[in-house]
Parts: C-alpha cells; sequence; structure tokens
C-alpha cells in the first residue's frame, strides 16, 4: 500500500537470524499505519464524548451505576468509558486488526515471500498473535489515559466509592481501573483468536473483517436468547462483564479467572487453526 | 457444588447427624454462596435482567447467584449479593443494620432495639445454608423418610449427606438433601430435587467457607459520600428488604394484602390467598391465556404448573400456591376461603 511497508519485506527475509526483527516488523506493521491510529483515536474519543456529554448536558446523578457516579466523581469516567467501549468499540478495532492481519499480506503479495521459509510460519503467526495482543491491550489503555485526563479536567476527582459500599483512595482506585484495562484486553484475546483464524482463511482483509463481526454478532445473539442458556457459560463474552469484580471489596476473582480460562480457551482453539491451516497452505494461497 | 469426591467418614445414623445439626454452634464464619434455582418458571424474556428494580423475587427464583457471607455469633451478620456490575449488602452489627444498593446508590439504616438482637440476627442469614436447612429440620414430621444417605466433599470441607424423602406424591419435590460439614455441623449446602428430572430445583451452598470470626470491621458500614441515606425506625420484626427471604423454598409466593391460608399438612401444604388482582399484567395475562382451565363445585379457575410450582388461579381472585401436584390444588380449592 504504502512504501513503508515494502521496506519491512526486507528485514524480514532475514528472520531466521534476527527473530526479534520479525516481531519488531509487525509490530510496525500494527502501529505504523494510519488506521490503527484512528481506531485508537476513535477509542481516545469515547470519554471525550461521554464526559462531555455528561458534563455541559447536565446530567444529573441518576444513571444506575458507573456511569452514574462520572458528574461526581470523574475517576468514574475511567471506568464508564471501558465499560460502554466493550460491547461495540473494542471488538470493531480487534476485529479489523486481526482481520486484516494475515489476510492483509496475502492481498499485499507480501505473503508468498513469509510463506517460501517454512520453518518461519509459525514464528510468524506467534509475532502476529503477540503484535494483536499488544494492540488489545494498547486500545484499553488510551481509554484509561483519555478518560483519566478527560475525567480530571472535567469533573471533581476524589476517592472511589467501590461497589460494596466501601471508599478508597483515588490511588487505589486508579490501579483497579488499570487492572480493569489490562483484564478488558484479554477478554479480547479470544475474539483476536478467532479474528487471526479466519484471516488465515482468505486473502481479501474485508471479508475477514466481516466474518469475524458476524461470528461475533451471531454469538452476542445467542448470549441474548434465553431459552439456550445451558451453552452461555461457553459463549465468547460470557464474563466479559466479570471486570467489574475488580471494583469489589475485596476483589472476588472468581469470576474473572474463569472469564480468562475461557479466553485463553478460545485462544488456543483458534490459534492451533490459524497455525494448522498457515503451516500446511500452498505458497499462492 | 462439587461432588466428584466421596470423602471415608465413619458411619453415622441420621438421628445423630440431626442432633448435632441442631446443637451446631460456630462462632463466626464466613464464604462465599452460590445459589442456583431452577423452578422451572417460564421464561418470559421482558421479565428477566431487572436488575436492581422492581422484580427481586423472580430475579432470585431464577438463575444463579453468588453471595458473600459472613457470620459472628451472636448478632453479627453481612450478606453482599454479587450482581452483575453492582453490589447489594445487607449488614448489620447487633446495633444498627444497613442495606445498600450499588446500582441506584442507596442506603437504608435501621437502628435495632437493643433487646431484640438475638431474633433480628437470623434475618440476612436466611440467604445462607443454615437458615435454609433449619426450616427443613423444622418441618421434619412422620411425612418425610430421613436417612444418611453417603458422604461429599462441599467447598472443600468432608460433609455427610442427610435426604429427606417425602411419603406422600401429593407434592412436586422429590428430595431434599443437606450437606453436613462433618467438624462443625452446619449444613453447607441445601439441594432441592424435584420429582422428575435430574437437575436440583434449587441448589444453595458454600462454594467457600472458613469457620474463623470475621473482623469486626466486616460488619460495618459506613455510608460513602455522595449515599443518599434513609433512617427508617425499626419496623417490628421487620426485614429492611426482602430478597433472601424468598429464597425459602417452601413458599415461593408474593403475600398479599390479605392474610394467607394454609391448607393441608406437610409436603402436602398449600398456600391459599384471596382478592388478588392476576389481569392488567400483559405476559402473565398471556400465560393465563394458554393455561389448563379446570373446575368444580368451587368454581372456575386456570392451572399453571411447572417443574416445582403449581398455581391454580380461580376466576373470583383466589390464589392457591404449592409445591404440589395440580390435582392437589384442585382438591384443595374447596376448602380455600373466598
Amino acid at each position: 500500500m504504502s512504501p513503508s511497508e515494502a521496506v519491512t519485506v526486507g528485514p524480514r527475509l532475514r528472520t531466521k537470524r534476527y527473530p526479534l526483527a520479525l516481531f519488531r516488523s509487525e509490530l510496525h506493521l500494527v502501529f505504523g499505519r494510519a488506521r490503527s491510529w484512528a481506531l485508537l483515536g476513535v477509542l481516545a474519543a469515547v470519554p471525550i464524548l461521554i464526559g462531555s456529554a455528561i458534563r455541559f448536558a447536565g446530567g444529573g446523578g441518576d444513571a444506575e451505576g458507573f456511569l452514574g457516579q462520572v458528574a461526581g466523581n470523574g475517576f468514574f469516567l475511567i471506568v464508564a468509558s471501558l465499560a460502554l467501549s466493550l460491547p461495540f468499540f473494542l471488538p470493531t478495532a480487534v476485529t479489523v486488526m486481526s482481520g486484516e492481519s494475515l489476510a492483509g499480506e496475502a492481498s499485499l503479495g507480501t505473503f508468498r515471500n513469509l510463506l517460501t521459509a517454512p520453518a518461519g510460519r509459525s514464528r510468524l503467526l506467534a509475532a502476529k498473535m503477540v503484535s494483536l495482543a499488544l494492540f488489545c491491550l494498547a486500545a484499553t489503555m488510551t481509554i484509561w489515559i483519555s478518560g483519566l485526563i478527560v475525567g480530571f479536567v472535567l469533573f471533581p476527582v476524589g476517592d472511589v466509592l467501590l461497589l460494596s459500599g466501601t471508599t478508597v483512595s483515588l490511588g487505589d482506585g486508579l490501579l483497579r481501573a488499570l487492572g480493569i484495562a489490562v483484564l478488558i484486553a484479554a477478554s479480547l484475546l479470544g475474539l483476536a483468536g478467532i479474528g487471526l483464524f479466519v484471516s488465515s482463511l482468505t486473502s481479501t482483509p474485508l471479508a475477514a473483517m466481516a466474518a469475524t463481526f458476524g461470528t461475533f454478532v451471531v454469538l452476542g445473539i445467542l448470549s441474548a436468547i434465553p431459552q439456550i442458556d445451558v451453552i452461555h457459560p461457553w459463549l465468547l463474552m460470557y464474563g466479559w462483564l466479570s471486570f467489574a469484580d475488580l471494583m469489589r471489596d475485596p476483589p472476588y476473582w472468581d469470576a474473572i479467572g474463569r472469564n480468562l480460562l475461557l479466553q485463553a480457551g478460545y485462544l488456543a482453539v483458534f490459534y492451533a487453526a490459524a497455525w494448522a491451516r498457515i503451516t500446511s497452505r500452498d505458497i499462492n494461497g | 457444588m462439587v461432588a466428584d469426591a466421596t470423602p471415608n467418614l465413619p458411619d453415622i445414623t441420621a438421628q445423630e447427624l440431626l442432633a448435632k445439626v441442631q446443637t451446631a454452634k460456630v462462632d463466626g464464619l464466613s464464604g462465599t454462596v452460590r445459589s442456583s434455582a431452577d423452578l422451572g418458571l417460564p421464561v418470559i424474556p421482558g421479565l428477566q435482567g431487572g436488575e436492581g428494580g422492581g422484580n427481586q423475587i423472580t430475579d432470585l427464583l431464577s438463575g444463579e447467584h453468588t453471595a458473600r457471607v459472613a457470620f459472628a455469633a451472636p448478632d453479627k451478620a453481612r450478606v453482599s449479593v454479587l450482581d452483575q456490575m453492582a453490589e447489594r449488602v445487607w449488614t448489620t452489627d447487633g446495633k444498627t443494620a444497613w442495606a445498600y444498593s450499588s446500582s441506584d446508590r442507596e442506603a437504608v439504616k435501621l437502628t435495632l432495639p437493643a433487646h431484640q438482637s438475638q431474633p433480628e440476627a437470623a434475618k440476612p442469614e436466611s440467604y445462607d445454608p443454615q437458615a435454609v436447612a433449619k426450616q427443613f429440620l423444622d418441618a421434619i414430621d412422620p411425612t418425610t423418610k430421613v436417612e444418611v444417605s453417603g458422604t461429599e466433599e462441599v467447598a472443600g470441607r468432608d460433609a455427610y449427606k442427610l435426604r429427606l424423602v417425602p411419603k406422600t406424591d401429593q407434592t412436586t419435590v422429590g428430595s431434599v438433601t443437606l450437606a453436613v460439614d462433618s467438624k462443625t455441623w452446619v449444613p453447607l449446602e441445601v439441594t432441592v430435587m424435584p420429582r422428575t428430572g435430574n437437575d436440583p430445583a434449587i441448589q444453595v451452598g458454600f462454594s467457600s467457607v472458613s469457620f474463623g470470626v470475621p473482623a469486626a470491621s466486616t460488619f460495618a458500614f459506613t455510608p460513602p459520600k455522595g449515599v443518599k441515606v434513609t433512617e427508617e425506625k425499626v419496623p417490628a420484626r421487620k426485614t429492611p428488604a426482602q430478597p433472601p427471604k424468598t429464597l425459602k423454598p417452601e413458599k415461593p409466593v408474593k403475600p398479599s394484602g390479605d392474610r394467607p391460608t394454609l391448607i393441608g399438612e406437610g409436603w402436602a401444604t398449600v398456600v391459599a390467598l384471596k382478592g388478588v388482582k392476576a389481569t392488567g399484567n400483559g405476559p402473565l395475562d398471556q400465560l393465563l391465556a394458554n393455561a389448563r382451565t379446570v373446575q368444580g363445585s368451587w368454581g372456575k379457575g386456570k392451572i399453571i404448573t411447572s417443574k416445582m410450582v403449581s398455581a391454580l388461579i380461580t376466576d373470583d381472585g383466589r390464589v392457591l400456591v404449592g409445591l404440589v401436584t395440580p390435582d392437589t390444588l384442585v382438591a384443595a380449592a374447596p376448602k380455600a376461603p373466598r
């Protein structure tokens, strides 16, 4: 697409000797693009939107949950923004990035170079996955930082009221919010794994994104049907809201751990599938 | 909840076990309680997920809940129900009781009269297995077969299983099993099985428990800044908020203005209410429209049945509910006061 991407092919050919170079070029691919920055920019805008809406439209503390606490304590803008981005914005960003990852290379023709070195395929996939995970973290951290800045600028800030009715210091609260950002990033890994697999099936990035997002929507619909609650605990987003358990006193770890295990399970299955696909793929694929 | 391990414990008779249970005394405990209820109530999407709001009864009678409980003898107790992104807390240190809901950030404070501390302490406890089990123990009479049906591991502790099986076939209850800790004799888990099917209708039990006395600060509640506090005079013998009570498997019924009448005995007890307005609620109307119509000398009505609960709603506003078969309800209908 741009000359800078063609340049990345150079270091890639030497990956056998410099495994770190492969990873570095992957990172460059993920974070060196305007598209990634646009996605992160949208995420950074979420706290700004929510914050200004509450500040200037003059919302009282009527709303339930974290959102209702924003006006009284800017700290909650971080948590509320993270919570509100989780159902849609974050999955969209992850879908775009993961759908692009392998299919993007295929459509550019750079894939062929990579696949000519069979020993490097597994490593290539690992580098792709690690950069995707880092993107997930960058995405939630963007919201954390933006929420922090906007929250402190627009609202009074003070001690943090936990769900259990106890109050902790702002520093403790910020640490918990940081934990929430990390947890939500980890919650997105299952979806990233699905995206990586779908991306290995096609050479059209747009098709990969659409298919990944379609899968996400279908899982979401299944989650909303009460009659099939038997399968709900195994759906990707079942434990997504468990991050709020960090806001209890003391934090409740059971559901968080379960969610992380589920994400790890999804990731393992789809990563293995992507690996099987990419190592057996023929060069013209 | 994990029942795969069957620990080796010395034999014990049901009578010995019952005696031990009734004299069980702990100075304090804390742990996590999980409850899951599947009464086979009809699934009405519109009525579900009403978090914090209106329908706490259907909320607690369906699905799964997790609560942290703590207790210290004689009168300190705390229950916090961990909802999704919210928490409901009931706590008492013997002098003051607090109810706090994180979703609407409101707290209710109750000052308890000093002499009343003992009976009041049982209030939030009804959520934990102890109280639920006790209710069943009180109800044991010749209508019930009681046996020690083995051992199991609950919350990492070795426990005896005490099984109560109703002798009558008028009830929908298949069996009630208590898992009793073999060291402290505290009931750790209650499982109610329906007469048909293999899945528990109600299961309330510790998923983790420790028998240390929790720190006094556990039961203290300081109303946080920005939280609306309502102070209430002690309504004698009234609970600040009633949700955990509804876990009582015996009468899952909303008492209305009139005093309910009890018909029948033991497991086949039917609760009769009168003057209930059962219409005007969309989903309920729909449910009733599809329900079976029965009639007799007592009049005409609709029968709603589920795995556990049956209800007969007559055209003149009487409601009969029980953990009984529909036939038992119809038989009890003539005795229900108008």
